[in-house]
């Protein structure tokens, strides 16, 4: 790992830990929740950086992060007493793929108005394409951060219970 | 989900069974005596619309396991709830304040460049304002978000125009990503995984509705700035 990757790393997990503290916000969720968010984020989304850059592609790097926050969650979960999603969730919104969404809307309004087949070719791809990866980083997303939800049930059920 | 676990833990401690169904717009709940089956009840009550709220989840889940554990008496658990769910939020202006870093950053995360960066954190700050504001009135959703969009995107866009900076394209993108539905969106595949099917569905339904009223606002100040291309 070359001195410049690593530049990028922290850039990209301080950008992430930043978005994650403001997205979090709007869910007012508890004082101590959100550090543990921005932490989680930060992390998260520089192993999906760092993946993407090593040649995987978004959706499955996208699963493998998840994965990693939702193991961790639990972890937190257990130290501050707080259920997990309460910080997974904001930690992952980051990755959501906003800009894929909205560009599957765009273009579904860009084939309705144009009336050249080529072009029209041209934007039912982008569609088709934007679409795809919209719902394949969110399944990503989700599977990811609940299997360990899902194989731990009593544990993370339990995060708030004190005795 | 864990609301049905949760009011099914309290249920039990004060020695009932419950069966509860959610649905987009209302809940149906009944709970049985288990010492009398034959005494039951069953009601079907309105959601009212309430912000999400972290703190009121993770609080109401700690007060259900409390319930459960420490066989709290019924006034007790009365007062706490009413005392959780009438806390008051975080401070609306350094909420506004910190969406409008995260967009910022968010353009970051897109290799947007600094002054890119800096029109989406005016941008952000001038839509989330007009969400409190159209929130606070009790307008439309649909329509909150729409014209959210579309004031942000307008600010973002003016960059664009008078062609500052080199990345004005990210800019103007994701100056309305504050906006995505993002909770809602992992909460409805997360209900489709646990076999909540109809639930699921009305919220995906609903997040998207909202993606593409974003969408709306997004293209109209387009329109408006004469931009063809994102």
């Amino acid at each position: 790992m070359t001195y410049e990757m690593i530049r990028l790393l922290l850039i990209d997990g301080l950008m992430a830990a930043i978005a994650a503290i403001g997205f979090a916000v709007i869910s007012n969720p508890p004082r101590k929740a959100i550090f543990v968010s921005a932490i989680l984020a930060a992390l998260g989304h520089s192993l999906r950086f760092f993946l993407i850059k090593s040649g995987l592609d978004i959706s499955l790097s996208t699963f493998v992060a998840a994965t990693f926050i939702g193991l961790l969650s639990i972890v937190f979960a257990r130290i501050i007493h707080c259920p997990a999603e309460v910080f997974s969730f904001p930690s992952l919104l980051p990755m959501i793929p906003g800009m894929f969404a909205y560009r599957t809307i765009l273009s579904v309004i860009r084939f309705m108005q144009n009336s050249d087949v080529i072009k029209s070719q041209q934007f039912m791809m982008d569609f088709f394409h934007n679409g795809m990866t919209t719902l394949f980083i969110l399944l990503a997303l989700v599977v990811g951060v609940s299997l360990p939800i899902l194989f731990f049930p009593k544990l993370s059920f339990s995060v708030t219970r004190k005795y | 989900m864990r609301i049905i676990q949760n009011v099914s833990r309290m249920a039990e401690t004060f020695g009932y069974d419950l069966d509860l169904s959610v649905f987009q717009m209302s809940i149906m709940m009944t709970i049985i005596n288990k010492e009398d089956p034959v005494k039951l009840l069953t009601q079907i009550r309105k959601i009212k619309p309430l912000h999400l709220n972290f703190t009121i989840v993770s609080e109401l889940s700690t007060l259900s396991w409390d319930t459960y554990d420490k066989h709290l008496p019924f006034d007790e658990v009365t007062s706490n709830y009413c005392q959780i769910i009438n806390q008051k939020r975080m401070n609306s202006s350094l909420v506004l304040f910190l969406v409008a870093a995260a967009n910022a950053a968010f353009c970051g995360l897109f290799r947007g460049d600094f002054i890119a960066m800096t029109f989406v954190f005016f941008a952000t700050f001038a839509g989330f304002f007009v969400r409190q504001a159209l929130m606070k009135k009790n307008i439309n959703h649909l329509v909150t978000f729409t014209t959210s969009a579309f004031v942000a995107s307008l600010l973002a866009g003016i960059g664009y125009v008078i062609h500052i900076g080199h990345t004005p394209e990210i800019a103007l993108a994701s100056s309305v990503l504050f906006l995505i539905p993002g909770v809602p969106m992992i909460n409805s595949i997360l209900d489709i995984l646990q076999g909540h099917i109809l639930t699921g569905i009305a919220r995906l339904v609903n997040a998207t509705s909202l993606i593409v009223c974003i969408a709306i606002g997004l293209f109209t100040s387009m329109l408006i700035l004469g931009l063809e291309k994102l």
